[in-house]
């Protein structure tokens, strides 16, 4: 009896204990939980060149420009600015008026640790800032060559002791307090898009000045939140910027997002905390959101079965009261050949080998039948995308394969050496290499699959010492140029044309199409370019993937996007929703 | 010999180990892996911007000036800044330690005292059902990968039936108590299996020897003869294996940390491998190299406690 009380006792203790074990959520604080599925590399927007760390920048600083949150296609919209720049005729000199009585965030670095107001001078050193060599920014690369006299005033200072900013540079002046200039070097209407990316925010030279090399881990910006402490973490918690200024949500909306207009009008931000979990492994976030401990999450590969079934949500999560969002990502995944390899040089063996391929396969294994087949290499929602257009070469035809590989001068693959098949180190990665290698060997192609660290491949493709490899590129902005220049001859490798195709013809045409304003005209050059591409099989186009999104039914305002890095500011939450909800968790 | 002279001349073996491990750590940065500016520098990186990040870096100076940058490091403890973060090391270990120690350590205590406490409690009952039971459990332990211990764990305690945080940690005591129990309560079982084989096997060696048939027959106590003899001549390979996982303890559990979201050093390290952040990576090595000569140190001075027999040379 009494070993049965000392065990009821340890019993209800432990019981005790554990129920103290789990923070119970309150649903009327209004913070948004989400989670970034990478490291954050810091908060300096010079190195933001990735996608988390970009969205982690845009909370706290911002730039002249940003995408309308509301309108599909995508839309430029002022943001520091006062309205979009006047244009000179040659398309050459861009003016701006900035916003007035924009602050910065108070901060010790600042006269009083007040901050202060930003003006034309902000954005002059912020751009040379980029420029600057010994920053070694990660996005160099939006203004390399772009504007008069930047790339002389670069290579200048690097060889001098200490950067000069005061040096003049004629293709970035402060007219006034609040008038920026910027020169082009030569016409390129894709220029505004590198205004609303991060890499161009507006930094303070006082608080780069007090912070020294831990400035990236010290953010002060403009924008609607403020970081008190960032430690590397694992958790990240943003609020609200006291200082921030009057920007109030969008009262205009597409149709799509009509729906999204309740809070029109409001002043933002509209949560006054935002929690980011940094979770780089799926299956605990997925418990999370399950949980209702975060408010969106894409759904993961493994549990895709079990969540979705014909793109439509599983009884239990619309009980949970969960919304899916479903939106096409601007990206295409490709099978590069390195061009500087005389084997690539012919069309048939490249024709052969996409049409060896089984794409649809592909998408059911890898991308759960979600992803749309790539039949060139511009994404739909992009002008110069072909709708409907079918690339005769894509694959399945076995049959026509076999055919073409014999006439490319290999029947049956007879004669053709092994052929290295690059591709970056990860599971996922590796799973699809082997499948094309067995469907490689369907018409006597054989490979070798090669994985690398993601360094190592990329350092490969630069040395331009792979023959062919397997990587995505998804939009810096929503241009073709971007998606075009991958296989511009002077962007060869080391550029971002790691095919190292160089045709003059096509060289000649993309700079007339690049150089024009966005017409009919443009968009006519743009789908040639594409279908010429396409047929002459420079790369093997996968796939266009799609953003699988679960969203709780008390998160107001969320689309998913892949260039609005600001998204968090227009999010809310419904709170008296998320009580009633929760109670069904 | 003097203990105070012991030491010292141990201690002086730490030189010519950390020249090695800074050769170990310099070829294999330099021949294996990846070139870090094309990570640092991201996708549109340019050959020039490479040769000047190389340059900033001091990757271009000559091998041996680089590795006797790495040696004059491990001796001053002087790590500098990481080249990914641009936060200073020490700082970093130190943001990194705390939350790494949350679970190492009590996961460290709490597995030895099971793991010590059943060996001797399944060698005193050998072949009967409860040493088969912790056999079984041994081996179950042993034999299901530790991440799909992890996985079930987060689903079934934390997710299904709600007792423990899914993953994350907040700092301070007693804040972090919520999110480091569920990690230490699977650690445990992970840990368990080997852990109390090893000792098991330890004690049975001891326990089939003479002397101990000789106490029995004196009439001495079961208690006695477990505690007081067969423990306590079992204590110098049980020592070892207990001191020498005292330096792992501050690198953290690398899978615990990334599945629950712990920001502890063996985190750290993973990011740092991916960054190919040397400084990191070195200074992590280094550190854990000092850690394993000090500790080797302290178990043979622990051994002439435990065991008067033996003499320090």
């Amino acid at each position: 009896m009494k070993m049965r009380n000392i065990l009821l006792t340890v019993m209800c203790s432990a019981l005790l204990v554990l129920s103290g074990c789990t923070k119970k959520q309150d649903a009327n604080e209004k913070v948004l939980n989400i989670v970034s599925p990478a490291e954050i590399k810091g908060y300096d927007p010079i190195q933001a060149d990735d996608l988390y760390s970009g969205r982690e920048i845009s909370k706290i600083y911002e730039g002249l420009l940003q995408y309308h949150w509301l309108k599909m296609p995508y839309e430029l919209v002022p943001n520091l600015a006062e309205s979009l720049p006047e244009i000179s005729k040659d398309g050459i000199t861009y003016t701006f008026k900035l916003r007035k009585g924009v602050k910065f965030q108070d901060d010790i670095a600042f006269a009083g640790a007040k901050g202060r107001e930003v003006e034309a001078s902000d954005f002059v050193y912020s751009i040379k800032r980029l420029a600057d060599s010994r920053n070694q920014a990660t996005g160099w690369w939006v203004l390399d060559g772009k504007l008069k006299g930047l790339n002389e005033w670069r290579e200048k200072n690097s060889k001098l002791a200490a950067t000069n900013y005061d040096e003049e540079v004629e293709g970035v002046k402060a007219l006034d307090k609040y008038t920026l200039q910027f020169k082009l070097a030569k016409k390129f209407p894709q220029f505004l898009y590198s205004l609303a990316m991060p890499f161009t925010y507006v930094v303070a030279k006082e608080v780069v000045a007090k912070y020294g090399k831990e400035f990236i881990n010290h953010p002060i910006g403009t924008g609607p939140y403020i970081l008190p402490i960032f430690d590397q973490g694992k958790k990240i918690t943003y609020v609200k910027n006291p200082t921030f200024r009057e920007k109030f949500y969008p009262s205009e909306a597409s149709d799509e997002f009509k729906n999204l207009l309740s809070d029109a009008g409001k002043k933002l931000p509209l949560v006054e905390k935002v929690v980011v979990h940094v979770m780089v492994e799926p299956q605990p976030a997925w418990l999370k959101l399950n949980k209702g401990e975060i408010d969106y999450y894409s759904v993961p590969k493994d549990n895709f079965a079990t969540a979705i079934k014909n793109n439509k949500l599983s009884d239990e999560l619309v009980k949970k009261g969960f919304i899916l969002e479903i939106a096409p990502q601007l990206d295409v995944t490709y099978t590069a050949f390195n061009f500087e390899n005389k084997l690539f040089h012919n069309k048939k063996l490249r024709q052969a080998m996409y049409l060896a391929f089984d794409e649809a396969k592909s998408n059911t294994l890898f991308f759960n039948n979600t992803a749309f087949p790539a039949q060139s290499i511009i994404p739909p929602g992009i002008a110069g995308n072909i709708k409907d257009y079918k690339n005769p070469y894509k694959g399945l035809k076995l049959e026509e394969a076999k055919k073409m590989l014999a006439e490319a001068g290999y029947p049956g693959g007879k004669g053709l050496p092994e052929i290295k098949y690059d591709i970056p180190d990860s599971t996922p990665s590796r799973q699809a290499g082997e499948f094309f290698q067995k469907q490689m060997e369907q018409i006597g192609i054989k490979l070798k699959v090669v994985s690398s660290p993601w360094p190592e491949f990329q350092a490969k493709v630069k040395k331009k010492s792979v023959e062919i490899f397997g990587l995505a590129w998804g939009a810096d902005y929503p241009d073709a140029e971007n998606f075009l220049q991958l296989f511009y001859g002077p962007n060869k490798s080391p550029g971002a044309n790691g095919s190292n195709y160089d045709n003059p013809q096509f060289n000649k045409e993309f700079v007339e199409a690049t150089t024009m304003l966005d017409s009919p005209e443009r968009t006519a050059k743009y789908e040639k370019l594409n279908k010429f591409l396409a047929e002459e099989v420079v790369a093997l186009f996968g796939v266009h993937r799609q953003a699988y999104i679960l969203e709780h039914g008390w998160l107001k305002n969320y689309h998913p996007t892949d260039l609005h890095h600001d998204a968090i500011q227009y999010l809310n939450i419904d709170t008296a929703k998320k009580a009633q909800l929760l109670k069904n968790f | 010999m003097n203990l105070y002279l012991y030491i010292f001349r141990r201690l002086l073996y730490v030189i010519p180990v950390l020249f090695g491990v800074c050769l170990v750590i310099f070829v294999l940065f330099n021949l294996v892996a990846p070139d870090p500016a094309y990570t640092l520098l991201g996708k549109h990186a340019t050959i020039q911007q490479i040769n000047e990040l190389h340059h900033e870096l001091g990757m271009d100076k000559p091998f041996i000036v680089q590795y006797l940058d790495t040696v004059k490091t491990a001796f001053t403890f002087d790590f500098g800044y990481s080249w990914a973060s641009k936060q200073n090391i020490w700082d970093m270990i130190k943001a990194g330690a705390g939350p790494s120690l949350s679970i190492t350590g009590p996961l460290y205590i709490l597995s030895s005292l099971l793991s010590i406490s059943l060996a001797l409690l399944v060698a005193y009952f050998r072949g009967k059902f409860i040493d088969k039971f912790v056999l079984v459990l041994s081996i179950v332990g042993l034999s299901i990968p530790s991440l799909a211990i992890i996985l079930f764990g987060q689903w079934f305690f934390a997710y299904k039936l709600g007792w423990f945080e899914i993953s994350g940690y907040e700092n301070g005591f007693p804040n972090f108590i919520p999110y480091v129990i569920l990690p230490i309560i699977l650690y445990v079982f992970i840990f368990f299996g080997g852990d109390t084989r090893f000792y098991r096997a330890v004690i049975l060696d001891e326990a089939y020897q003479d002397y101990v048939r000789t106490a029995r027959s004196k009439g001495l106590s079961e208690y006695k003869v477990m505690f007081k003899h067969v423990l306590k001549n079992s204590m110098i390979p049980i020592l070892t294996n207990l001191i020498i996982q005292i330096p792992s303890l501050i690198l953290g559990l690398l899978l615990a940390e990334t599945f629950f979201s712990i920001p502890g050093l063996g985190a750290m390290v993973v990011k740092a491998i991916n960054n190919s952040d040397f400084p990191v990576i070195k200074a992590m090595t280094i550190l854990s190299a000092f850690g394993f000569i000090l500790f080797n140190v302290l178990t043979d001075v622990l051994y002439t406690v435990v065991d008067p027999r033996m003499k320090l040379k």
